[in-house]
């Protein structure tokens, strides 16, 4: 089925018809402007044909920190302390008790670019969707810097341990990863040898930073499809999505299945923009009981080393007769 | 029916069974059994408390390959059992070469799968190594319910039939331990030699393994294991440490309950032994190298990092390698891959491939720190004891000798007792000995040894930035990698030659002081 304008991310329906249109010329901008640059990548709208998608995933922890070698625990200590550490298009805030027992652990993948709309198109559910969502009644003023400008990290929105909304954190923009898939379509070279390997790629297209997750991954998976012969593109809706809980290792106090205390909270079933790991009251016990590995659950970064992230790629058979390798980029 | 006796300790008895016994279910478990011999259904219902043996074997259904094994275990289950929920791993030491070149025929390569059924949080119930879902040598680790531990079986070569080779347990009984399948897997335990991020060899979402390693045509490309595989990142999380982290327990549980005794020996092995490793890399990738990325050293390579954080001592920072003296090393040394045929110039995929402290001996340390049965005050004595040998430590295992063996009833704490036997030995040891070494910091008593072990760590650290500064110093290292990879090439977790790059070195044996320098080891 040819698609006719981007949805929502997490095909949320709670955006005006105006909104919404809106959207979608924002997101198509996002495409178009990638497409004239880099042939391979392509505006799926209008696009008829055979199309395949592909289910591109990482883990939520920050790859950075794993490279740093450091302990587990000093890693988890640091990852849960500070949003802007959380680079891998996803963040979380860690709720604890009085006794500083995890209570619950709040993932979004929700990009800022959609609160960005909705602060330029409708002022209204942006209130709204604050206050729901943090909890606090929150005045448009707390929401824009001394230009009127939308800020993604403002108070209600910067916390590790409390309120949190939308992704904050300066890499984790929808623009920057449609941005990223378009420039991964580009083959590079070195002496004749086309590369495939993925921080390789990343460092000589400068696509990123070859110590996160994300950006080798997405670069890897993109230039494979182009390298396969087909152009490539994001799928529908386009956004980045918490794809999965691998609960296996955690032990619950009475045995009930971990992924029972895994609610999606934003986005739809296969769309999941944010998402919170709770125990329910009635059972007597907290996340912070549970154990991985046998370990205590003491950091939400525990369970974000077992949160996947996922972005949907999608391609078509190439429409250009060749594409021929570049060098890298100096 | 009688079967000839067969005497050879190491697994590879195994390949030595008359594979044309028909179905049955042979027992040969190696330094118990002299020879292979069919289990009675009396002795099944006794000895084998796992889903393979109860929902298989027992109805006298004999599967030849993978695929036959978990189709008669979803033809005894129900849709919604946790024996249907399946996750598929692949590895391979060959599986990130070549693969454009051609250089390395799909055929010849040691892929292979891991397979795990069961969705328990503690880990899956049944674990299926196979290279080939329709055909080849499958093996089985079945968790055992009612006697507890690993049950370990493999199909009979060109036969129909299938052996078991022992339990978890037997991995310490005095006959068979070291033995048959406990020559790799000396704990009893499951063993991912590459354990951790990034899992160098893994399919893992660091670095995929492309259906090109299978030939074209070959049904591993669209079988449900490849397409629907998951990364060893969930591999390690979900299946090899909790299973580990399982049979520990059971372990320490049994010491608890009276079932068993607590064996000092053994359990201080776990400390300062080296009875297996896990392999630890940079997380570069060699090939990054030459486009200027720095060449991160694994923290495991300096010293017994989880050992020294479980007892509260520090850890290194990170250290890098410069990406020019790290390629001039490779180029000194003739760094090269290669299975014999194939060669290709260069470090593994993820460079720089080191043996570290296993985590199954770590388990065993936090766990024994968790209840008490030794105190961090020992532990820490012990592991500072040629502390910038985290593995291979041939100073650290003489004080083994010094273990008393009694066995302990419960899990009382041991510390004493193990001290008081080291420090005594250390009056007739030679200055220099680790027995004195122990004794020394021993001596520094409650209040101090975390102090100035710390300020010795720490010195230790700033001596390899040093160190690392320098193409002499970063060569040192590149040996000292050597030299404990030759050691590993000597255990049985050594199976393929591409496991490790090879290089021009010659054989050594050279050890890491606490100055940060590399010598030859003395006796």
């Amino acid at each position: 089925m040819t698609l006719t304008a981007f949805r929502p991310p997490g095909n949320l329906e709670e955006m005006s018809p105006e909104s919404r249109e809106t959207w979608d010329a924002r997101i198509r901008e996002f495409f178009d402007v990638s497409a004239q640059t880099f042939p391979s990548f392509y505006n799926p709208v209008g696009v008829g044909g055979e199309q395949m998608s592909h289910r591109v995933t990482w883990p939520a922890a920050p790859g950075r920190l794993l490279s740093t070698r450091m302990i587990p625990e000093q890693r988890w200590a640091a990852a849960d302390a500070d949003r802007n550490e959380q680079d891998e298009y996803c963040e979380w805030s860690v709720l604890r008790d009085d006794s500083g027992k995890i209570r619950r652990v709040t993932f979004t993948s929700e990009v800022s670019d959609y609160y960005d709309h909705l602060f330029d198109t409708d002022q209204d559910l942006l209130l709204h969707l604050y206050a729901k969502l943090s909890g606090q009644v929150v005045p448009i003023e707390a929401l824009r810097d001394q230009h009127g400008i939308f800020v993604r990290d403002n108070v209600f929105n910067a916390s590790t341990d409390g309120p949190i909304v939308h992704l904050s954190q300066r890499s984790n923009n929808l623009r920057a990863a449609i941005t990223l898939a378009a420039e991964a379509t580009v083959l590079r070279e070195i002496n004749g040898e086309l590369l495939t390997h993925p921080q390789t790629l990343v460092r000589c297209g400068n696509l990123g930073d070859e110590r996160r997750h994300s950006d080798p991954q997405i670069g890897a998976a993109v230039n494979g499809l182009v390298a396969g012969g087909s152009d490539v593109s994001l799928a529908d809706p386009p956004g980045l999505y918490l794809d999965s809980l691998v609960a296996a290792g955690l032990e619950t106090l009475d045995g009930t299945d971990p992924h029972d205390f895994w609610h999606v909270e934003r986005g739809d079933s296969d769309h999941a923009v944010r998402a919170s790991f709770e125990v329910p009251e009635e059972l007597g016990y907290s996340v912070g009981d549970i154990t991985i590995g046998g370990r205590t659950m003491d950091f939400g970064a525990q369970l974000a080393e077992r949160v996947h992230v996922r972005i949907g790629a999608l391609s078509r058979p190439s429409t250009t007769d060749s594409v021929e390798p570049r060098p890298c980029v100096s | 029916m009688a079967l000839q006796p067969i005497n050879d300790p190491t697994c590879r008895a195994f390949e030595r069974i008359d594979g044309s016994v028909g179905n049955a279910l042979l027992r040969f478990v190696v330094g118990e059994d002299p020879a292979p011999r069919p289990m009675t259904s009396d002795e099944m219902r006794q000895e084998l408390g796992d889903p393979f043996a109860a929902l298989v074997l027992a109805s006298g259904t004999s599967p030849t390959t993978a695929d036959e094994l978990l189709a008669a275990i979803d033809r005894a289950t129900a849709d919604d059992d946790s024996l249907r929920t399946e996750r598929s791993f692949l590895v391979g030491e060959d599986s990130q070469l070549g693969i454009q070149s051609g250089e390395i025929e799909s055929t010849n390569r040691s892929v292979r799968f891991l397979v795990a059924r069961g969705s328990a949080n503690h880990g899956p119930e049944l674990i299926i190594s196979a290279s080939h879902p329709s055909g080849g040598l499958v093996e089985v680790m079945a968790w055992d319910t009612t006697n507890l531990g690993f049950n370990f079986y493999r199909t009979l070569r060109g036969g129909r039939g299938w052996v078991w080779a022992g339990n978890s347990r037997h991995a310490f009984g005095r006959p068979t331990r070291g033995k048959g399948p406990f020559e790799s897997h000396p704990s009893g335990n499951l063993i991912m030699k590459e354990l951790k991020f990034p899992w160098v060899h893994w399919d893992s979402f660091k670095v995929r393994i492309s259906e090109q390693v299978f030939p074209e045509g070959d049904l591993r490309r669209q079988h449900r294991w490849f397409l629907e595989k998951s990364g060893a990142e969930i591999c390690e999380t979900a299946v090899v440490m909790p299973s580990i982290v399982r049979w520990t327990k059971v372990r320490f549980d049994q010491a608890a309950s009276g079932v068993t005794a607590l064996d000092p020996f053994l359990l201080v092995e776990h400390i300062v032994g080296c009875q297996t490793v896990n392999l630890a890399s940079s997380s570069t990738e060699s090939k990054a190298v030459t486009l200027g990325a720095r060449v991160d050293l694994p923290p495991g390579f300096f010293t017994d990092v989880e050992g020294m954080a479980a007892v509260g001592l520090p850890g290194p920072p990170l250290f890098f390698i410069r990406p020019d003296m790290y390629l001039a090393s490779l180029e000194t040394f003739g760094f090269h891959l290669t299975d014999g045929e194939f060669s290709q110039a260069g470090d593994t995929h993820f460079a720089f491939v080191v043996p570290e402290r296993a985590f199954e001996d770590n388990e065993v340390l936090r766990q024994a720190l968790a209840r008490g049965v030794v105190s961090p005050r020992l532990a820490a004595t012990l592991l500072m004891v040629d502390f910038a040998n985290p593995v291979f430590s041939s100073k650290r295992e003489r004080l083994l000798q010094l273990v008393p063996r009694d066995p302990v009833a419960g899990v009382a704490d041991i510390s004493e007792r193990i001290a008081n036997s080291i420090v005594n030995a250390s009056g007739a040891a030679p200055a220099n000995s680790p027995e004195r070494d122990f004794a020394r910091r021993w001596d520094l008593g409650e209040d101090a040894w975390r102090d100035a072990f710390a300020a010795e760590l720490t010195a230790y650290y700033g001596a390899i930035e040093t160190q690392l500064g320098s193409q002499e110093g970063v060569d040192d290292y590149v040996r000292l990698a050597e030299s404990r990879r030759n050691r590993v090439r000597d255990m049985p977790i050594f199976e393929f030659r591409l496991l490790f790059p090879e290089t021009n070195l010659d054989r050594e044996n050279v050890v890491m002081t606490s100055a940060g320098t590399v010598v030859e080891s003395t006796p």
